[in-house]
């Protein structure tokens, strides 16, 4: 049975609609309240967080470093209890701390407007004018939280598998047929989503021994799990983490191995096959070694949702056969190694011997499930598409892979390209060399020009023909102060990139 | 110096040409480092090598021209402008921008009326006073909040003070700017925008109140800030340059070796915000900032003395001169230095620990 995720502003009876489903389904019931005391006793101060953001000050680096424990700490929290069990939880958005986790029925809860303001009316005694203005600004508030937390619309529908409006229905009835929804085979766990739960929790339990250790503490860190591999990330200036890193994990539970990186940015890439020894992995190395990046690898299989479809549900996988696809993370067969999983490993060994390794993960699915994969506190600096649509025709796949670059590109806030503009983006070839010496030209002519002719220019600009015609200076200004510009940019844009220091 | 064309454009020699590319090397550094421009350093240092303010100003601004147009087009590559905000402040910014322009133009031409005073002192003036007392506010304030943060246990951001006291005003209409997702009064925004433009238009550091005041009193977050601070810039600067040019005020020449120097200095810059922490690139900013100030403050007797308001011995005007220009590149090439060397020591080191640490990993192992 799935984790059943229920969200809602306060009084609007969301949570009364959570207790009753954790009580007809006999499954533990967990509220943010709990999450919250949990982090409190963790040592961070969450209300003091949530007036910091719900303010929408400057980001800084602190601020930033708490949310990161704070989301680890919630993380740990629901998926510890889930492990116990089944759960339901009440909150604002936790459903969005566990993306690749298929067995998550995600449940928005519209309240009854009037009933909403006669139950802050009652509790708090207040005139139901400013009961209104109250019910308001709480609204507004935790719409600003989860921006800030979890960078998504709380209100964006589409985020939810549920949607239900209390205004027609009543919470008994609404739950009646929340337990018919959460029985459906869609929403069962399968083994894949459930590595990828235990995913989340090696990666946030290690979140929070770094968060707790003063060596570490103080750091910016970007921690992800693949297969029991955590790879830590951090920024250049914190060097002196190479050490302390591996001190503070060594006895992390679930932990098979650690890979620390240092970048300073990170690289995406999204491709379904990662065949070894591809030109491409070596282009992306090299880039990461110019911008000091670390690569993520995320193998996306985009057809097994396709046959998902049309097949009947898959059953629960208890006589030993491998249930079939549900979506979400892939279904994968620890005993068996397909010759993908070994390139996928290859490749990501390939990152960790050149030392840009950012972890991998694996998504099956439809484009959103691709999307909310993606961690979207992780200031990537390129996602890149590969190869993708494998199965397709050649025509087919350049205008999928088309689209989902488009998708993606609206929906992620970093550059996206397709494979072949990096290529481009790498090459310096006679095109480039062209290019630089071309603009080194025009740009040497242009200087020799303006400072070999000074007394005519200075002329234009401010000396007699200028009082006869000012807008002829105007006009230089307008043309000339830009081309140097751009021509001062390409060239030296060029020569860093010649230099392999861009 | 022999001046050119009514004293404002200065004879170049290949000394104070290349001073002039190292003026822009080191904007351009501190630029990319701290996010903020480099006119804080580029103008008063064309002003102590003699050129007029008004004159430094144009160049100056007129050298941004085409920055300001790659960099907003990125950021809003990437999502991080909120053109709708930026509309709303380019309209009372263009008309402040205007009204700057204006003043300075006049006050180059009145007269300090005094005998022998230089020309341009009350537009020399004028120009340091308001440097001074802008930057003086924005440097302490920096400064403050750099060390506040670097003592604080916790993060709570920056101070709540200001977002709260406005957020308390009730001063009808209000905007909804969707990318940056706040709700701010018309009247605030048309209040920022007039004081971005004046001195975008006056001095050429809008984005030093614009960025700030977007945060601060509007609630952007950090990312949409800059980016929108650099689409009104595209406006604001661009008009700002091209009124200078149509009152006869740009140095090309000036512009060109500025250019010549800070986009080299901005890549270098930049690199160095990703190998230095925050609080310390808060630190540098405000300490640089101060001292520029402090530079500025010491040139301000001159321009007294040739109004008539003080009395001393004009010799002294080298003095202060050569006082004032040695803070302004001490605080520019410290800074610059500094971040010079974190970025080198950055670089060895992540040279040094470059490859992966690996406490087991026995597929590589066999």
């Amino acid at each position: 049975m799935p984790i059943i995720f229920v969200c809602s502003v306060p009084f609007g009876g969301g949570e009364r609609l959570a207790r009753i489903l954790a009580e007809k389904l006999g499954y533990a019931f967990l509220s943010r309240d709990d999450v919250v005391g949990k982090a409190n006793e963790c040592g961070i101060p969450v209300g003091k967080l949530e007036v910091a953001t719900v303010k929408k000050p400057a980001v800084r680096e602190r601020l930033a470093r708490l949310k990161e424990r704070y989301l680890a700490v919630a993380t740990a929290t629901i998926c510890e209890k889930a492990a116990e069990g089944n759960l339901v939880y009440y909150g604002r958005a936790g459903h969005f701390l566990l993306p690749g986790v298929s067995h998550v029925l995600r449940v928005r809860v519209i309240p009854e407007h009037t009933q909403r303001l006669d139950t802050v009316v009652q509790r708090t005694k207040l005139s139901r004018g400013k009961a209104e203005t109250l019910l308001c600004d709480i609204d507004a508030d935790i719409r600003s939280w989860v921006q800030f937390v979890h960078g998504v619309d709380m209100d964006d529908f589409h985020r939810y598998d549920l949607v239900i409006n209390l205004e027609h229905l009543s919470i008994e009835n609404a739950a009646m047929a929340v337990c018919g929804i959460a029985d459906l085979p869609d929403f069962r766990p399968t083994p894949a989503s459930r590595k990828a739960m235990e995913e989340r929790l090696l990666q946030a339990r290690a979140r929070i021994k770094l968060a707790l250790d003063e060596r570490s503490a103080d750091a910016d860190l970007t921690v992800r799990s693949n297969d029991g591999v955590v790879t830590i990330t951090y920024m250049p200036r914190q060097a002196a983490l190479a050490s302390v890193v591996p001190q503070v994990l060594h006895d992390l539970p679930g932990c098979q191995e650690l890979r620390c990186t240092v970048a300073s940015t990170n690289i995406l890439w999204i491709q379904e096959e990662f065949r070894s020894g591809a030109a491409t992995s070596g282009q992306l190395i090299e880039l990461a070694r110019r911008w000091g990046a670390a690569v993520e690898l995320l193998r996306y299989r985009p057809d097994e949702v396709d046959e998902v479809d049309g097949a009947p549900p898959p059953e629960p996988a208890t006589s030993g056969t491998k249930p079939g696809a549900a979506g979400g993370v892939e279904d994968d067969v620890p005993e068996t190694v397909s010759d993908s999983d070994r390139a996928f490993q290859d490749a990501l060994a390939l990152l960790v011997h050149s030392g840009r390794s950012g972890g991998g993960q694996s998504v099956a699915g439809n484009r959103e499930r691709l999307v909310s994969a993606i961690n979207p506190n992780i200031p990537y600096s390129l996602v890149v598409v590969g190869d993708l649509f494998l199965k397709k025709g050649s025509a087919v796949r350049t205008r999928m892979t088309r689209e989902l670059t488009n998708f993606l590109a609206d929906h992620i806030k970093a550059p996206v390209i397709p494979i072949a503009e990096l290529a481009a983006r790498l090459r310096f070839g006679p095109a480039q060399i062209a290019r630089l010496a071309a603009s080194a030209v025009l740009m040497v002519a242009l200087y020799a020009l303006v400072f070999s002719h000074q007394e005519t220019v200075l002329n234009v600009l401010a000396g007699p023909f200028h009082n006869a015609h000012p807008w002829g200076a105007v006009a230089l200004v307008a043309v000339l102060a830009p081309l140097a510009a751009g021509l001062n940019a390409v060239v030296t844009s060029s020569v860093l990139r010649l230099m392999k220091l861009d | 110096m022999g001046g050119l064309f009514g004293g404002g454009f200065m004879a170049l020699t290949w000394v104070n040409a290349m001073i002039v590319v190292f003026l822009g090397f080191v904007g351009g550094v501190l630029s990319g480092f701290t996010g903020s421009g480099g006119a804080f350093f580029m103008t008063p240092g064309m002003m102590n090598l003699g050129v007029t303010g008004v004159v430094a100003v144009g160049s100056n601004v007129a050298h941004r021209l085409g920055n300001n147009l790659m960099g907003s087009l990125k950021h809003a590559k990437l999502g991080n402008v909120d053109k709708k905000l930026a509309i709303f402040l380019v309209v009372p910014a263009l008309i402040a921008v205007r009204v700057a322009v204006w003043i300075n133009g006049r006050l180059l031409h009145v007269s300090s009326g005094h005998e022998g005073g230089g020309e341009g002192a009350v537009s020399n003036l004028y120009i340091s006073l308001v440097f001074v007392g802008v930057l003086t506010a924005v440097g302490i304030f920096i400064l403050r909040d750099a060390l506040r943060s670097r003592d604080a246990k916790e993060a709570e951001g920056p101070s709540m003070r200001v977002v709260n006291f406005v957020a308390g005003l009730h001063l009808p209409p209000y905007v909804t700017f969707p990318v940056a997702d706040v709700r701010v009064s018309l009247w605030l925004v048309v209040l920022v925008g007039l004081v971005v433009g004046y001195l975008d238009g006056t001095v050429a550091i809008g984005g030093f109140v614009g960025v700030p005041a977007m945060i601060y009193l509007f609630g952007v977050p950090t990312s949409v800030a800059p980016g929108t601070e650099l689409f009104l810039a595209m406006f604001g600067g661009g008009l700002a340059a091209l009124s200078y040019a149509y009152q006869g005020l740009v140095d090309l020449r000036l512009t060109f070796l500025l250019l010549l120097g800070s986009i080299v200095g901005v890549y270098v810059g930049t690199y160095g915000t990703k190998v230095v922490k925050e609080v310390l690139i808060r630190l540098v900013m405000g300490s640089v900032i101060l001292l520029c100030v402090l530079s500025r403050a010491l040139a301000l007797p001159v321009y007294l003395r040739q109004m008539g308001v003080v009395r001393f011995a004009p010799y002294l005007d080298a003095w202060f001169n050569v006082g004032s220009t040695v803070m302004l590149f001490a605080a520019g090439i410290g800074g610059t230095g500094l971040i010079l060397i974190l970025v080198v020591r950055a670089h060895i080191a992540q040279l040094r620990i470059h490859s992966t640490l690996q406490v087991s990993d026995p597929g590589l192992d066999s």
